[in-house]
């Protein structure tokens, strides 16, 4: 156990590390186009070959993961304190509150997003940055992602709602908010765990479909999303493996931090 | 000695046989079975398939050639059109065809109701088209002034049964829907009252049935084909096809230059919600002939189409053999020029930023259409060529309806980066696109009175063009036009992709072409290895 | 001024909406310092009755008819506030699982601490661990600071339960609910338990209202007993009095069915006691117990 975490510390760290310095580690922008060097196998000076445009993929990977790494987990704790915020209170308080929130959530999960997302780029102006952009897309998967885990962590809440704990500290005279915040919410926390996990890939890769919406990572920025969206292409892939390099990444990324955060399992005895 | 009689009767009979279902892909499902309803191309398909119409474009040559018609005459004013109809053919229910048939097809198509896109060009000025028959196999059609090339229009209209119970589902054409299966397949048999007959006597088409797959994931698409489970490929994607084109016996062929081509404008539009000063920079001749010559099109060219494309000088391709105008080269790269006539209009580079004489940061917008890898690429890449004379160029990508929504109608855009597909080769049918007044017209849509002088003179030419038969004539004023545009530079023309197929080796007849269908715009003649010999009367 | 009359007068009725008449009109009183047994089968309206004195059943969709009144003040009449100011520091409550009561993702020291920032702040967290120390002696608990660090699956069902009487009487109520505290225990710890509460109440001056299913430990504690039955209080008397004369059909069946009462039925209210308290002999043939009454007389004599 203590092991597979050491393990996983060392990669997260070097992942971090890697993309924090990408800028320093990798030797040629990420959005130079080597035009006289398309589609080239790894080789030196372009450890995992360039892409179809002649740039550099290593430091595409590097600048990417900066991007996704660090937004993407930002993100899942917007929409996961969202959810733990609308889901516990309705769960807790019940009543008109609980109607509106779980009505929000049916409605929001009904909503055609498709529809919703091409009008908030139509709001947008023209000219953003590829920065701007960038923070747009992340923020809003954020905002919009609250839906199905306020769902799941207000069931949660319910089912814990009838536990003896929960009487005995209401008999024991405790206010709502210290029955919300002390009693009932480190019980959520595995629930919290998992919505968040859930959260991050599926942010990562919602980031690249948000480019079909006209939203997204724009070029020239690259992304673990738009990165990833080449594999797609799947008999473009199967000749060249170092092109998987960006699904390595994430798995790393998103299997150590599984790793290093989970709960200890012997935490209760 | 008997068996080499057999021998020589197998050599006799061909090496294919007749019957045998060929097999391709649709991207789509197709909007409709309407033939004059057809707005797109799994809907083109089925009525190229099914549908007879009086003339047929031969792909190859580029010209005309009788179908339905044994003959046609163009009256000397250039305003009618008198056809010979074929006798003694029949409908696929039965039904005879004869002029009362073409009298209804031009009856239906005009209606209002049907709403036919192939109806536009004949609208154009005032008057009222006359279709008359002129005895059982005779009909003449009258245009109240002349349209240039309008004779080549009638290779798209699908001929309706006037008598037929089943209205437009009876057929002419060589194939008729015998089955269909929404989002999944579409099967079509051999009409069994096709007329046509190979150099043989023998009836056609040669196959019995085509299966029309509905497939829109090229990738599964490329790999059915591989796995021959597909016959035919068309408009193969660049990296795709070299990839295939290693293997042995793909099939995959590289026709050159295709009719379509790729290319970005921008907006100059009055009434477009965009600041005055980017406004002023689009309306700028030096502006835009600047970011011409500062676009490397070989690059474009080479990277992005795998060399599967030819620079482009203007809307006419090299592969338009009619109408082409050679003296015409694409604009180089030339970032002297380009400076030059940026600073002709004041602009200036500072700290690696362009200015303008205001001080304005020289930055726009581009808008393409999002998942289509292609446009996002050649957007990269102009990206990085603009950025050389100190232009910030930001890529919007958009999914189709809302890209169409910006640049036709709220008019909210910069620049845009689109491609365009031309069915035939004459300049007729881009009235629409050419005329200021027109509501395609891209830069500046709609106008009551040409904005500029240029303009003025490209709807004088278009419009004289359109009214002249003469093709000598008609060719000196569209190369008068697409000189216009060269020199104008309202539209930048980049590239023209090269038309890539496959055609599976069993197939056989297959004369492939840059103008669509490039695969089976002679289905009735195209046939199978391998498939069954039987003789069919 | 000191409070006269009843410490608690009960005349209510209690409504779900699945279940219309869950108690029906039940009317009872207890005095100050007095415990009162109120036993009933399962299903009998116990907890409701306990819920409703606490004004809790409106959690669970219910609603009261009728009065209670506690000290001088009327609890139906109250609003949430109030009443959640009289929660846990006038009235508190001992739940049947110890277990379950206490939330497992809190230390001890944390769900003390909650016990007792309920009602009153302001004590140094120093003062605040002293206080802690001092309820789990109290309560024959190690009255450590290691013990405070630990979570509730780290401490046996006993301790449990224990520790929720130790954090029921921080704030010295004047009336504890202890709904069936012992029946999840073993025949010892229940013993204790009901030692621990009997001192309590002499020492701390505290009227119980103990419900129960189980007429022997009933009969250990309380001087008088509530029968009640499908919601309807059938019989309130003397615990001597039911046990010899149980007047009603539903009492006496109760009284029938405690198991391994001699048949010569005790007469005295000390020998029932008696007969409860040694628990060992009078089930030796059942279920023989190693040493009870040692630990059962460590455990009175430790009381300080």
């Amino acid at each position: 156990m203590t092991k597979a975490r050491r393990i996983a510390a060392i990669a997260l760290l070097l992942l971090t590390g890697a993309s924090l310095f990408a800028g320093w580690i990798a030797r040629h922008p990420y959005q130079k186009q080597y035009r006289e060097a398309i589609a080239s196998p790894p080789a030196a000076g372009f450890p995992l070959g360039t892409d179809e445009l002649g740039r550099d993929r290593f430091s595409r990977l590097l600048h990417g993961m900066r991007i996704s790494l660090l937004l993407a987990p930002a993100a899942a704790l917007l929409s996961t304190t969202l959810a733990a915020l609308l889901g516990l209170t309705a769960g807790f308080l019940g009543g008109w509150w609980d109607r509106a929130v779980t009505g929000a959530t049916d409605l929001f999960l009904s909503l055609p997003w498709f529809f919703l997302i091409i009008t908030v780029r139509a709001l947008l102006p023209l000219n953003v940055a590829p920065e701007t952009s960038v923070l747009i897309t992340f923020g809003l998967l954020g905002l919009l992602g609250w839906a199905s885990p306020a769902r799941v962590i207000r069931s949660a809440v319910r089912s814990l709602e009838r536990s003896d704990f929960l009487l005995r500290a209401r008999a024991a005279g405790s206010s709502n908010p210290r029955l919300l915040f002390i009693h009932l919410l480190p019980n959520l926390a595995p629930v919290l765990m998992a919505q968040f996990w859930i959260a991050v890939p599926l942010f990562l890769l919602s980031e690249a479909d948000l480019g079909l919406l006209g939203l997204g990572v724009v070029e020239p920025l690259p992304s673990l999303g738009n990165l990833l969206r080449e594999l797609a292409n799947f008999s473009a892939v199967a000749g060249n493996p170092w092109m998987l390099a960006p699904a390595a990444a994430v798995m790393t990324f998103v299997g150590g931090l599984h790793f290093l955060l989970a709960p200890r399992s012997g935490a209760g005895t | 000695m008997k068996r080499s009689l057999l021998t020589a009767l197998a050599a006799l009979s061909l090496a294919w046989g007749q019957g045998g279902e060929l097999r391709f892909c649709l991207r789509a499902e197709p909007k409709t079975f309407h033939p004059h309803k057809v707005v797109d191309e799994a809907s083109d398909t089925v009525r190229y398939l099914t549908g007879g119409v009086l003339l047929r474009v031969n792909r190859k040559t580029q010209k005309l050639e009788p179908e339905l018609a044994t003959g046609w005459r163009i009256a000397a004013d250039g305003r009618s059109i008198t056809f010979d109809l074929r006798k003694d053919l029949f409908f696929s229910d039965g039904t005879p065809f004869d002029s009362a048939d073409v009298v209804h097809t031009m009856a239906v198509l005009l209606e209002p109701e049907t709403a036919s896109p192939l109806a536009e060009p004949f609208r154009f000025g005032s008057g009222r088209l006359n279709t008359r028959a002129g005895g059982r196999h005779s009909v003449t059609i009258t245009l109240p002034h002349p349209i240039g090339g309008f004779e080549r229009l009638f290779d798209q209209i699908a001929i309706l049964s006037s008598r037929s119970a089943i209205k437009e589902k009876a057929v002419l054409g060589p194939f008729l829907i015998s089955e269909r299966k929404p989002g999944a397949y579409l099967q079509l048999m051999r009409n069994p009252h096709y007329w046509k007959k190979d150099s043989h006597g023998r009836r056609l088409p040669y196959l019995d049935s085509i299966r029309l797959d509905i497939q829109s994931n090229r990738d599964a698409e490329l790999l059915r084909y591989q796995r021959g489970q597909v016959h035919l490929l068309t408009s193969v994607d660049a990296d795709h096809f070299d990839r295939l084109a290693a293997s042995p016996h793909s099939g995959l062929a590289d026709l050159g230059p295709s009719l379509d081509s790729e290319f970005l404008w921008f907006n100059q539009a009055p009434q477009a919600p965009i600041p005055a000063h980017k406004r002023a920079w689009f309306t700028s001749r030096n502006f835009r002939r600047a970011v011409s010559e500062i676009i490397r099109r070989d690059d474009l060219a080479r990277v992005v189409f795998r060399g599967h494309a030819q620079p482009a000088a203007g809307p006419c391709s090299p592969a338009n053999k009619l109408w082409f105008n050679s003296k015409l080269k694409p604009h180089a790269f030339d970032k002297k020029s380009a400076l030059h006539r940026l600073a002709a209009d004041g602009f200036r580079l500072q700290n690696g930023m362009l200015l303008d004489r205001h001080g304005n940061q020289v930055e726009f917008s581009l808008v393409t259409n999002a998942g289509n890898r292609t446009r996002e690429r050649m957007a990269a890449m102009l990206q990085q060529d603009l950025a050389e004379i100190g232009i910030k160029l930001n890529i919007v990508t958009l999914d189709f309806p809302s890209l169409i929504e910006r640049i036709s109608r709220t008019l909210h855009y910069e620049a845009s980066l689109l491609g365009f597909v031309n069915v035939d080769v004459d300049p007729t049918p881009q009235m629409n696109v050419w005329l200021s007044s027109a509501s395609q017209h891209a830069w500046n849509p709609s106008q009551k009175t040409p904005a500029t002088a240029w303009e003025a003179e490209l709807d004088r030419l278009m419009r004289q063009q359109a009214a002249e038969w003469d093709f000598k004539k008609r060719k000196a004023l569209y190369d008068k036009v697409q000189e216009i545009v060269w020199e104008q530079a309202p539209i930048l023309y980049l590239v023209h992709k090269n038309v890539l197929i496959g055609v599976n080796p069993a197939v056989r007849n297959v004369v492939p072409s840059v103008l669509r269908p490039q695969t089976f715009w002679n289905p009735e003649f195209l046939a199978l290895d391998g498939a069954r010999i039987s003789q069919r009367r | 001024m000191k409070p006269s009359g009843k410490l608690l007068e009960v005349d209510l009725s209690v409504d779900y909406p699945n279940m219309p008449g869950a108690l029906d009109q039940v009317r009872f009183d207890l005095d100050r310092g007095e415990i009162l047994g109120l036993v009933g089968g399962s299903g009998s309206g116990k907890s409701t009755l306990a819920m409703a004195v606490l004004g809790l059943v409106q959690w669970k969709n219910g609603r009261v008819r009728g009065a209670i009144r506690f000290d001088g003040r009327e609890l139906a009449a109250m609003r949430e506030p109030e009443l959640r100011a009289i929660r846990g520091s006038q009235i508190s409550l001992v739940l049947q699982s110890p277990v379950s009561s206490l939330n497992p993702a809190l230390r001890i020291e944390t769900q003390f601490r909650e016990a007792w920032k309920a009602h009153r702040s302001g004590l140094s967290s120093t003062h605040e661990r002293e206080l802690f120390l001092e309820h789990l002696r109290m309560v024959n608990l190690p009255a450590e600071p290691d013990f405070l660090r630990r979570y509730p699956s780290q401490i046996s069902v006993g301790q449990a339960q224990r520790l929720l009487i130790a954090m029921a009487i921080m704030h010295r109520p004047k009336l504890l609910i202890a709904d069936e505290p012992t029946s999840a225990l073993d025949p010892i710890t229940q013993a204790e338990v009901l030692a621990l509460l009997a001192r309590l109440n002499a020492r701390l001056g505290m009227a119980i209202l103990f419900i129960s299913h189980d007429l022997l430990s009933i009969a250990s504690l309380c001087r008088r007993v509530a029968i009640l039955e499908q919601g309807r209080l059938v019989e309130c008397a003397d615990t001597a009095a039911i046990f010899q004369a149980p007047a009603h059909p539903f009492t006496r069946r109760l009284v029938e069915a405690v198991p391994a009462l001699p048949h010569s039925f005790p007469s005295s209210l000390a020998n029932i006691a008696a007969a409860v308290t040694g628990v060992s002999h009078a089930r030796t043939a059942a279920a023989p117990q190693p040493q009870p009454a040692s630990t059962l007389d460590s455990g009175t004599e430790s009381c300080p």
